[in-house]
C-alpha cells in the first residue's frame, strides 16, 4: 500500500517536472537552443510571486495572471537583446551565454533576496485528498493538473493554430519558412518566451510544492534536462513521459534509500537512460 | 626578430618566477599559486572546448575526484602527499574512459549538461560516503607540514607544463586530427580521422591534468568537502579564463587565469557579486569580441606567443 502510495505522489510530481522539461523542449525543439538557464527562470518565477507579488496582498491567483506575461516579456526581451546573436555560430556561444545568464541570475537573487529557504503558504500544501484508498496531498494534484492542461495548451498550439504552424516551419527550415513570410528570430522571440512562460507557472507550482533558494535554478535545470533527454529529444508528450519516470524514481530512492538518495536515484534512471535507450523513450530527432 | 621577441618574453617570465623566492613575499606566492592551478585547469577547459569541440560543464566531477584521491591516499592509507598527488591525475584519467564513453553518446550542448549529471552523481554519492566523512569533509593532516614553496614550485610547473602539453598536442599528428574533428566531425571520418578515439584521448588527458592540479588545490587548502570540490563554480571560472582570454588560443588560459585573479582580489568581499561580474563580463565578451584577448591580439597585431599554426612556405 506504501509503494501504491509512493507511486501514485511520483505522478503526481511528474505533471510538475513534465512542465519544468517542457519549457527547455521548446526552446530545444524551435531553435535547437540548450539553455541553461531555463532553470533559473523557473525559480525566478517563483521568486516574483512570493517575494515581489504575495507581500503587495495580491491573492495568488491575480498574482499569478501577472506572473506568467511577465515571464514571457523576460523570455522575449532575453532571446532579443543576448541570445539571438549566439545561434549559427557553433555550439559554444549559446552555451557560454545561457550558463552566464544562470550565473547573473542566480546571484542576483542572492543579493536581492538572500539564502534563506522560501515557499509560498497555500492551504493546498496540507490539505490531504482521499485517491481510492490513500491520501495525496492536495497540491500535488493541483502540480498534475496543471502541467497536464499546460502539456494540452502547447499540443493544440502548436498542432491548430497559424502560430504553431508558423513555429513548427520554423523549426524544421527557417530559410524555407522565411521565403514564405515568417521571420524566424520573431518565431525564436515567441518560442523563448512561451518556455518562459511555462516556466514561470512550473515555477509558482514549485513555490507552493517546497521550498526553494536561489541556487535551487541548477537543480531544476538538472532535472529538466533529464526529463526532455530521457522522455526523447523533440518529443512534447515524451517530455511529460520523461518527467513521470523522473518523479517516481526519485520518490522510490527516496523510500528505499533515505531522503539524501532521492537525487541520486533520479540521476541513475537518467544514466541508466543513456546507457541502454540513447535516443528517449519516445524520440523524434537523433540528438 | 619575433623569435627574439618571443624568447625574451618566455626568459623573462620564467627568470621572474623561479627567481621568486628572493625577492617575493607570501603574499606574491599564494597570489601565483591561485593562478597557476587555475590557469592549469583553464587550459585543460580549453584543450576540450576550443581544441577538441568537446564543451562540457562536467570537468568538476575531475577537480573533486583529484582532490579525493590525494585526500583518500594520503589520510586514510598513509601514503607520501607527492605520489599521492601523482596518482591523482591516474585515477581521474581511468575514470574518465568509462564516463567519456557514457557522456559520448550525447552531442553538443546535451554532452555537456549530461556531464555536468555525471559530476553532480559524485557529488552527491561523496556527501553520503561515511569513509570520507559525508558533507563535513576530511583535513588532510600530512599536507599541512609541506613547504609553501614546494607547492609553489608545483603549481607554477603544472601551468607551464599544461600549456607545453597542448602545444606539444596540437603540433602533433593528434592534434591535427583533433582540430578537423573540431572544425567538421564528418569531413574528418571521412580522411580516416578515428573520432570516437581521438575526442576519448583528448577527454582523458583533460581529466588527468584537471585532477592533478586540483590534488595540488587540496595539498593547499588542506581541507575538502564534496560541495566545494564537486561545485559546478570550477567550470564557471574555466569557461571565464577560456572565454575572456581566448578560445583555442594556447595563451588565452593563462591572460585569462590572471585576469580572473584580478576580479577575484577587487571583489573578494562578495562571492555572488563576483560570480555577477564573471557571469556578466563572459555574456558580453561572447557577443561582443568572441575570440577573447588572444584572439584580438593575434588578429590585431598578428602576433601569438606560441605558434601552432602551420603556414604553406614562401
Amino acid at each position: 500500500m506504501e509503494l501504491i502510495e509512493t507511486l501514485v505522489n511520483g505522478v503526481l510530481l511528474g505533471g510538475l517536472y513534465g512542465l519544468v522539461g517542457l519549457g527547455l523542449s521548446v526552446n530545444f525543439g524551435i531553435m535547437r537552443l540548450v539553455h541553461l538557464a531555463h532553470g533559473d527562470f523557473v525559480v525566478l518565477g517563483a521568486y516574483f510571486l512570493v517575494v515581489g507579488l504575495v507581500p503587495l496582498g495580491l491573492p495568488p491567483l491575480a498574482a499569478a495572471a501577472l506572473v506568467v506575461p511577465g515571464m514571457f516579456a523576460l523570455g522575449w526581451l532575453v532571446q532579443r537583446a543576448i541570445i539571438e546573436r549566439t545561434l549559427g555560430r557553433g555550439v559554444l556561444p549559446p552555451l557560454i551565454v545561457t550558463f552566464g545568464i544562470s550565473m547573473v541570475l542566480q546571484n542576483a537573487l542572492l543579493l536581492w533576496v538572500n539564502a534563506d529557504a522560501r515557499t509560498l503558504h497555500t492551504p493546498l500544501a496540507s490539505a490531504g485528498v482521499p485517491v481510492g484508498g490513500i491520501t495525496v496531498p492536495a497540491i500535488r494534484l493541483v502540480d498534475f493538473a496543471v502541467g497536464l492542461v499546460c502539456l494540452v495548451v502547447l499540443l493544440l498550439l502548436l498542432a491548430r493554430t497559424a502560430l504553431g504552424r508558423a513555429l513548427r516551419a520554423t523549426s524544421d527550415d527557417p530559410e524555407t519558412a522565411r521565403m514564405m513570410g515568417i521571420d524566424p528570430r520573431r518565431m525564436y522571440a515567441v518560442a523563448a518566451g512561451i518556455a518562459a512562460a511555462l516556466g514561470g507557472v512550473a515555477g509558482m507550482l514549485l513555490a507552493a510544492t517546497s521550498t526553494f533558494y536561489p541556487s535551487t535554478g541548477s537543480e531544476v535545470l538538472l532535472i529538466a534536462f533529464e526529463v526532455v533527454v530521457v522522455g526523447g529529444l523533440g518529443s512534447v508528450t515524451g517530455t511529460f513521459v520523461g518527467g513521470i519516470l523522473m518523479a517516481v524514481a526519485q520518490l522510490l530512492g527516496a523510500r528505499f534509500f533515505g531522503p539524501s538518495y532521492a537525487l541520486v536515484a533520479g540521476h541513475m534512471v537518467f544514466l541508466l537512460v543513456l546507457l541502454f535507450r540513447p535516443r528517449g523513450l519516445m524520440p523524434r530527432t537523433a540528438p | 626578430m619575433s623569435a627574439l621577441v618571443r624568447l625574451v618574453i618566455l626568459g623573462g617570465g620564467a627568470l621572474a618566477l623561479i627567481t621568486l623566492p628572493l625577492w617575493g613575499d607570501e603574499g606574491t606566492r599564494s597570489t601565483l599559486i591561485f593562478l597557476s592551478y587555475h590557469a592549469a585547469m583553464a587550459q585543460m577547459w580549453n584543450l576540450l572546448a576550443g581544441y577538441a569541440g568537446l564543451v562540457t560543464f562536467g570537468q568538476q566531477l575531475y577537480v573533486g575526484l583529484g582532490c579525493y584521491t590525494l585526500a583518500v591516499l594520503c589520510e586514510r592509507l598513509g601514503l607520501g602527499v607527492w605520489p599521492s598527488f601523482a596518482l591523482a591525475a591516474l585515477v581521474c584519467g581511468l575514470a574518465a574512459v568509462p564516463i567519456g564513453a557514457l557522456t559520448f553518446r550525447l552531442k553538443g550542448g546535451y554532452f555537456a549538461v549530461g556531464s555536468w549529471v555525471v559530476a553532480e552523481v559524485f557529488r552527491l554519492l561523496f556527501g553520503n560516503w561515511e569513509y570520507v566523512g559525508f558533507a563535513s569533509g576530511m583535513f588532510i593532516r600530512a599536507a599541512r607540514r609541506v613547504d609553501p614553496w614546494a607547492i609553489y614550485f608545483v603549481a607554477v610547473g603544472l601551468a607551464v607544463g599544461s600549456l607545453a602539453l597542448v602545444v606539444a598536442m596540437l603540433r602533433s599528428r593528434a592534434g591535427l586530427a583533433l582540430m578537423a574533428v573540431r572544425d567538421g566531425e564528418e569531413a574528418a571520418a571521412g580522411l580516416g580521422v578515428d573520432v570516437w578515439r581521438i575526442k576519448l584521448v583528448a577527454f582523458v588527458v583533460a581529466a588527468a591534468g584537471t585532477g592533478l592540479a586540483s590534488a595540488l588545490v587540496a595539498v593547499q587548502t588542506p581541507f575538502i568537502q564534496p560541495n566545494a570540490a564537486f561545485s559546478i563554480q570550477w567550470v564557471a571560472a574555466a569557461s571565464f579564463m577560456v572565454v575572456v582570454g581566448g578560445l583555442g588560443t594556447v595563451e588565452g588560459p593563462i591572460i585569462g587565469a590572471a585576469i580572473y585573479v584580478l576580479v577575484q582580489e577587487q571583489l573578494s568581499g562578495s562571492g555572488a557579486l563576483n560570480l555577477v561580474v564573471l557571469g556578466a563580463t563572459s555574456v558580453i565578451v561572447m557577443l561582443v569580441a568572441p575570440q577573447g584577448i588572444a584572439g584580438l591580439v593575434r588578429d590585431r597585431l598578428a602576433w601569438t606567443q606560441f605558434p601552432i599554426a602551420r603556414r604553406p612556405p614562401g
